[in-house]
């Protein structure tokens, strides 16, 4: 049983990978909208569908549609942007309860439309790389890395290190941290709030939806998957500290651990328990996160 | 002597590397109204947020009644006897007045009906009882000031602390106000104002407290303290600063 | 106007007692059934979401806990249903008690999500679990008795409306609950204590659909994960209380009959588009948040208000001359 560790490890570091880049999506969209989006495992959703449709239309590697999905939900996202702060900045009511329920809403709309247009099936993308694979002899150990896998990782790392490039270096990148710490002085330095907001929410969507195209293939898709993946986005934000980033991959990596360790040594159904029963701990012990830095 | 409504005991309260209240000590005797006066930041608020329960002094204590009340939770205080306002007025928008009032009374009166018997007297004491029916939401600046302290009054409390509850009003309102204030000194209150108006703050108080970045810089008599070099230093800089 | 209501109560609920008489057929009194199980759900869902202000995403975890416990005692401990039912609820309140505890001192987004993961872990559970019947679910007896049933729901939909009713409205716990909600701060500094009342709350909203999915496990006598753990439970109740206006009783009681007299029709002419459903559902909500946020019965009532409020306001500064405060 223990020989089975290693690679129980090495399965929850790689699928932990996919779950850096929605919970960093999520995150950053909290922080510059203050929105907690609970249509996020819709757009993954989406986002899977179209990347399975593309492929199976052009029969070409998932992968090079990466971009293509980005883009076309990128789009989608900066139009949506201001409707959405049209609700959260509303004047009757609580306005982020308003902002939750209709995103609650959206995440209807899509699942409905998801299921509607797709059926209740399950799916997978296929691609060059879905049956092939390293493997690594070290005396007693052997360990298996599906290609796939690594390339989710190298993913996961790519986009890290492109948003934290886009944030820290550039003016854009400026824009977006000036304008989570204070909207209204943001204005008044000549940045456009608005504009500004709708290429972050764009940028989450987009990101979104592109994580999706990689969980089809790594995994699978179904209509019927937002769900699992909006709690499981949350639960990686909450971990880590709500909009605390740097904490994002360790929580990420928490979750994809204990996904493979049910996946090998029990039933896969226990994840969702078992993440929930980790969150109530969290939220009960320490609420901003294990490492306290949360919002 | 009897024992002091309320004992200030060295405290001090740190947020990071900042001293916002830096070893603050003074007394108010029961009946008194005791100013605190000090430039923007000077820590006035944050000392009214440690009295009220809404921060944990860093160290220090604050005595209420002889008893030890520092760290505890506001709503304890509240029912203890200690009232407030608050200098962003905080209403429940979506309420009539009457109702905000009602919810006050509550903590002395559970029952609904007694609750709001007792609401209706204090809306009557204070003036505020030809709005009862108006949402909470619609005052005026002044109505939502006297509504604040309505409830807090409603709480009947016997610590009333008075956080900028003049500011943004017309001279009309700040003598209305200050009418109230007195009134509710006649009441045999203990009241703790803060204000930024001196011609309030000079002729309500029957002794003053200086604040300047979070220490204690002066405390004695209105004049004494007008006329106190310390404090006027601190209002209008040094002399040689100015070009 | 505390008289008035009474008459009101009075009215409808007789009107309802005579209702069997003049629909007899079973198929009316299940969907009458199910109208009042919609209402009960709608109306204990608004405790926390709309009186407290905290939207709860996993309420429908609730009626599926009610609906096993009544399962599982009565086919795997033999006891009578009636037993099991009080049980039920309160097993319910006893889960958000726990539950509760940690999450509803924190923001109102952690809640959200929390539910939201209770009952998609909850559905796993039973899903897992041998005693529950797994995938297969739970067959319970067959009580063919479409009115006995009727009057059963009818009776705990009732008493859940009247003592909410009394809570919420009446006596001061609601006025609490809802100065929670305005201000939470505030409030503390009026003696209440935030985390105390709104698991009170919490506890008040669940117990209600605990004992409707208790009775629901008799009445259809089958259940299984998806049918009472599924979030189409939840989704219907927000969007009911919601499109029929938060914060109040009535409220979510027109939503609850409006949107399930619209789903029966709607299943009588398009039963292929089920999934459909999930988007009207979705687009009901979102346009309501957009375009009506405080749902019919708000937007209506604070018309009516407001129309006496001004009346209210144009006599008093007649009358003592005061600059008209009320803008």
């Amino acid at each position: 049983m223990l020989l089975l560790l290693p690679q129980a490890l090495l399965d929850g570091i790689m699928i932990g990978g996919v779950y850096i880049t929605i919970a960093i999506g999520f995150s950053l969209a909290f922080g510059v909208m203050h929105i907690i989006d609970l249509a996020v495992g819709e757009w993954i959703m989406l986002g899977a569908f179209l990347g399975f449709y593309l492929n199976q239309w052009t029969n070409l590697e998932p992968f090079l549609f990466l971009p293509v999905v980005f883009f076309v939900f990128g789009i989608i996202g900066y139009y949506l942007q201001p409707v959405l702060f049209r609700v959260l900045s509303g004047k009757k009511g609580n306005p982020l309860l308003m902002g939750l329920v209709f995103t609650f809403g959206l995440a209807l709309i899509f699942k409905g439309t998801g299921l509607t247009i797709f059926g209740f099936y399950s799916h997978s993308i296929p691609s060059i790389l879905s049956t092939s694979s390293f493997s690594i002899e070290m005396g007693n150990l052997y360990l298996t890395i599906p290609s796939i896998r690594l390339v989710g990782l190298a993913y996961a790392f790519i986009i890290t290190i492109m948003l934290q490039y886009l944030l820290k270096k550039s003016n854009f990148g400026l824009a977006v941290r000036a304008l989570a710490q204070n909207r209204e002085a943001s204005g008044l330095m000549g940045i456009n709030p608005k504009r500004t907001s709708s290429y972050v929410y764009a940028i989450y969507v987009g990101i979104s939806a592109m994580t999706g195209v990689l969980i089809g293939n790594i995994f699978s898709l179904s209509a019927q998957m937002g769900a699992k993946y909006t709690v499981f986005s949350f639960f990686v934000v909450v971990l880590a500290g709500m909009g605390y980033l740097s904490g994002v991959p360790w929580a990420a990596f928490l979750l994809g651990l204990i996904q493979s360790f049910f996946l090998i040594y029990f039933n896969p159904g226990y994840t969702l328990i078992a993440v929930f029963v980790i969150l109530y701990v969290v939220l009960l012990i320490s609420p901003k996160g294990l490492f306290g830095k949360g919002w | 002597m009897s024992e002091p409504i309320i004992r200030i005991d060295s405290v001090t309260k740190t947020f990071g590397g900042l001293h916002a209240v830096d070893q603050v000590s003074f007394q108010i005797d029961q009946g008194e109204i005791i100013g605190l006066i000090g430039p923007n930041g000077a820590g006035k608020t944050t000392l009214f947020n440690i009295i009220s329960g809404y921060y944990t002094p860093t160290r220090g204590h604050v005595y209420f009644m002889g008893k030890d009340i520092s760290g505890q939770p506001p709503y304890r205080l509240a029912t203890k006897g200690i009232g407030r306002t608050f200098q962003v007025v905080k209403p429940f928008p979506g309420l009539s007045v009457l109702d905000n009032v009602v919810i006050a009374s509550l903590s002395r009166y559970p029952k609904r009906r007694k609750a709001e018997e007792h609401a209706w007297e204090v809306m009557e004491f204070t003036g505020i009882v030809d709005r009862a029916h108006f949402l909470a939401g619609s005052l005026t600046l002044a109505g939502r000031k006297r509504l604040e302290i309505t409830k807090a009054m409603a709480l009947e409390p016997i610590l009333v602390l008075l956080d900028e509850v003049v500011a943004g009003l017309n001279p009309k309102e700040v003598d209305q106000t200050i009418e109230l204030i007195l009134k509710i000194r006649d009441q045999e209150k203990t009241i703790l104002i803060v204000e930024h108006i001196m011609r309030v703050i000079m002729n309500l108080s029957d002794r003053v407290v200086v604040l300047n970045f979070g220490s204690k810089i002066a405390e004695g008599k209105p004049k004494e303290v007008a006329n106190d070099p310390a404090v006027i230093k601190a209002y209008l800089g040094e002399e040689k600063d100015k070009a | 106007m505390r008289r008035r209501n009474i008459l009101w109560f009075t009215i409808i609920f007789v009107a309802l007692l005579l209702l069997p008489i003049i629909f007899s057929d079973p198929f009316s009194l299940r969907i009458a059934t199910e109208a009042l199980m919609w209402i009960g759900l709608a109306i204990s869902w608004d405790v926390i979401g709309g009186y407290t202000g905290r939207v709860n995403f996993g309420h429908g975890a609730f009626f599926g806990i009610g609906a096993y416990v009544t399962g599982i005692l009565m086919m795997k401990g033999g006891w009578a249903f009636p037993i099991t039912v009080p049980i039920a609820g309160l097993t319910a309140g006893l889960i958000a008690l726990i539950v509760g505890f940690p999450t509803l001192r924190l923001t109102g987004a952690y809640f959200a999500i929390a539910m939201w993961s209770l009952a998609l872990a909850f559905q796993q559970l039973v899903l897992l679990m041998t005693i529950t019947g797994g995938p297969d679910g739970m067959r319970l007896p067959a009580f063919l008795n479409p009115e006995f049933f009727f009057y059963l729901m009818l009776g705990i939909v009732s008493i859940s409306f009247v003592s909410l009713w009394y809570l919420m409205e009446c006596a001061s716990f609601g006025l609490k609950v809802r100065s929670i909600r305005e201000d939470e701060s505030g409030a503390m500094a009026l003696g209440m204590n935030p985390t105390k009342i709104k698991i009170q709350a919490f506890v008040l909203s669940a117990i209600p659909a605990g004992l409707i999915g208790g009775i629901y496990a008799y009445w259809i006598s089958y259940i299984d994960p998806a049918s009472v753990f599924g979030d189409i439970i939840t989704d219907q109740a927000i969007v009911m209380t919601i499109f029929g206006g938060m914060g109040t009783l009535i409220g979510p009681t027109i939503g609850a009959v409006i949107l399930f007299a619209f789903k029966t029709l709607f299943w009588a002419y398009l039963s292929d588009y089920e999934v459909l459903y999930l988007i009207i559902l979705g687009a009901v909500i979102a346009l309501t948040v957009f375009f009506l946020p405080n749902g019919i019965w708000g937007t209506l009532s604070a018309y009516l208000d407001s129309r006496k409020i001004k009346k209210f306001g144009e006599v008093i500064s007649q009358s003592t001359g005061d600059d008209n405060e009320y803008v």
